[in-house]
């Protein structure tokens, strides 16, 4: 399937998860959209682990941070700021509920990153180019920092420090961002002297839609009105 | 008439002293020149003048006047100049926008406005021509250094531009592909100015040289005359590679070890490799040969598919990439990193490569070439039985280039030193001996 199709879908399933209000539909479309991420061929692990890991942490938090229903399972201490800590059955369930959506919009972008070849999605672009191309770039940054630790990591065995350990892995944070601002000066530089923001661009000609490309859209489309009107 | 025009020119960036020093000269139509000059003399800034980059991109103060056909750099923006010339960078690594070959390349000619069905057959044209045809749907963070580099100038030469600004086109290439791109810069017909450290590879293929120090131009000079007035150091130099069998007591040794990133791609196949204490080992060969796969598995960076490793005693690794070795707040900390905080053994490590003023800078307030040295501080600090340096003359001009074959010679019998290197006349100055990863990616003598 050509990029901006598989894009118009993804994004009509992110819709669908944000607009439905039924657990189970939330659940549905988390699970659709974590065995699309299982055809990655490489670098799946740490976007999975990111999108499971942040919706399972709103969901451990949001009974605590909430303070909805009457039916209580656990009355805890009150602690300041926060006052009581209780949980109820009605904050599980929303807790849960919370935390498929942020799974389900993460494991949508974890296959934009994954599965997309941004470069036609770029060329594709019809309009808002730019802001595609940015949207490209930005995505491109966290497998870039992987390599880029990586590279840290393999020089400072290389001298023989090894890096362990949470702190360790710490000490790789400022030298990380620095890096990646450097590398966006330098990346900004090299455009403009390639011509970038010059009027009159034009595209490399485009891959012809076959007939999936043509139904991703609808499809993303008839999601949206599901999740406004049943799910 | 000149294609392009500098009139005193003087620039200094921001938060620095002056970078460029009343600087004129003109440039003409299809000429190739050298622009030659130590790490830090104005090279790169020169050439980001003429591509209207500085001042527009960087700030600093400006003066004099740079025209390149007939627009005004200070009026001009460095994207509307793209096209009437194009430039391509120190490090390919951070300018590529793309993430597949064929879309980065055919990016700058849709900018250019280039009619959309022009665009993939020049695309494809200037791979062809660079020798990197094979590349096109390849992805760019699979390349090496040197295929990247390729790439890069593909990307500029597809351009079609009237002026070629080049930073050390060669830096990552190996002999061949280097003097492949010098000669289809040259037979593009644009006038070329192309910085180099490694002058003989641009030496002969030029008509006129430039030297800058200190960002003065203090040697302008058709070649003939410019060979009579270059420094020693930056005279073409005949490299021989020296022929030896291993002698000394083996620190490192490789047997018919293999490797391969993929399971079914191998990368590399080395019947037997040695590294005794007291020889200095060059390891040349072509991009992609496998000549940095050798280096890391040696030091224990990789671990072999298949055959056997022995190691004796500490072994250290200089990566490629000098921003790698920018991990501490200051040079003397980033070198001291590898002797446990030992910061006097750092300072002295820093002051053999010549950095003792740099010691207290940020790493990352570094030129190019300083940095370069002080990764190689950061390794040679720790006085390993066993040092690799994967390109450690990149970006480094020639009279480092000998203090450090001094300086590797004058340690050489504390340890065993592998170099892997492009750089064949750094290679025949300090190597004992030399094998090669060329040309069935199988280590052999050279």
């Amino acid at each position: 399937m050509s990029p901006a199709p598989a894009a118009a879908l993804l994004a009509g399933l992110v819709a669908a998860a944000l607009l439905a209000d039924r657990t189970a539909s939330v659940g549905a479309i988390a699970a659709l959209l974590f065995l699309v991420c299982l055809r990655a061929p490489a670098r799946r692990r740490l976007y999975l682990a990111g999108a499971i890991g942040s919706g399972l942490a709103v969901v451990l938090v949001t009974p605590f941070v909430e303070t909805i229903g009457s039916h209580v399972l656990w009355s805890g201490p009150t602690v300041p700021v926060l006052g009581q800590l209780d949980v109820t059955s009605e904050e599980l369930r929303n807790g849960l509920f919370q935390g498929l959506r942020l799974t389900a919009v993460a494991l949508a972008f974890s296959a934009y990153a994954l599965l997309l070849d941004h470069d036609r999605l770029v060329q594709a672009a019809g309009f808002a180019r730019r802001s595609v191309l940015a949207i490209a770039l930005a995505t491109r940054l966290v497998p870039t920092l992987e390599r880029d630790a990586a590279g840290l990591v393999e020089a400072l065995r290389g001298r023989g420090v090894e890096v362990s350990g949470l702190r360790g892995r710490a000490r790789l944070l400022t030298p990380l961002l620095a890096g990646s601002l450097e590398r966006a000066l330098n990346l900004a530089e090299a455009m403009e002297a390639r011509g970038y923001g010059r009027p009159g661009a034009t595209r490399a000609p485009r891959d012809r839609w076959g007939l999936r490309d043509r139904l991703a859209p609808l499809a993303g489309a008839l999601a949206v009105v599901l999740g406004v009107l049943w799910l | 008439m000149a294609l392009a025009r500098v009139e005193r020119l003087s620039f200094a960036y921001p938060d620095g002293g002056p970078a460029l020093r009343e600087i004129s000269l003109e440039l003409r139509a299809g000429e190739v020149v050298a622009l030659l000059g130590p790490s830090g003399s104005g090279k790169s800034t020169f050439l980001r003048a003429l591509a209207g980059l500085v001042p527009h991109f960087h700030g600093g103060r400006f003066s004099g006047r740079v025209e390149v056909a007939g627009l005004d750099t200070r009026s001009a923006r460095p994207s509307e100049l793209a096209g009437t010339l194009g430039t391509l960078f120190q490090d390919p690594g951070d300018q590529v926008v793309f993430t597949r070959v064929e879309a980065e390349v055919a990016f700058g000619l849709e900018n250019l406005g280039t009619p959309p069905l022009e665009i993939p057959g020049r695309a494809a044209a200037a791979l062809a021509a660079i020798g990197a045809g094979e590349l096109a749907g390849r992805r760019v963070a699979e390349l090496s250094g040197g295929e990247l580099q390729r790439v890069c100038l593909a990307s500029v030469l597809a351009l079609e531009p009237r002026l070629l600004l080049l930073d050390e086109p060669t830096s990552q290439l190996d002999p061949d592909g280097a003097a492949n791109a010098i000669d289809l810069a040259r037979s593009s017909g644009a006038a070329v100015v192309v910085s180099e450290q490694r002058p003989e590879r641009v030496l002969e293929a030029c008509d006129r040289v430039l030297f800058l120090e200190e960002g003065r131009l203090v040697l302008d000079a058709p070649l003939e005359e410019a060979f009579a007035r270059l420094p020693p150091a930056w005279q073409p130099r005949e490299a021989e590679l020296p022929v030896a069998e291993p002698r000394g007591e083996p620190v490192c040794r490789l047997e018919g070890v293999s490797f391969g990133y993929e399971p079914d791609q191998l990368v590399l196949q080395c019947r037997s490799f040695e590294a005794c204490r007291g020889e200095i080992v060059a390891v040349v060969g072509p991009n992609g040969s496998g000549k940095t796969t050798l280096a890391k598995l040696a030091t224990g960076l990789l671990e072999p598919a298949a055959g056997r490793v022995v190691r004796r005693g500490r072994a250290c690794y200089l990566s490629q990439d000098p921003g790698r070795y920018l991990v501490a707040e200051r040079a003397d900390e980033e070198v001291a990193l590898a002797v446990g905080g030992d910061l006097p053994r750092a300072r002295r490590a820093l002051g053999q490569l010549g950095l003792s003023a740099q010691a207290g800078r940020h790493p990352r307030d570094l030129s190019s070439g300083e940095r370069e040295r002080l990764a190689l501080a950061a390794v040679l600090v720790a006085e390993p039985d066993l040092l690799v340096l994967d390109e450690p003359t990149r970006g480094v001009d020639p009279e480092r280039k000998d203090e450090l074959a001094e300086l590797l010679r004058r340690q050489s019998p504390s340890r065993a030193t592998v170099v892997v290197t492009n750089d064949r006349v750094f290679a025949a100055a300090v190597a004992d001996r030399a094998v090669s990863t060329a040309p069935e990616r199988e280590v052999v003598l050279a």
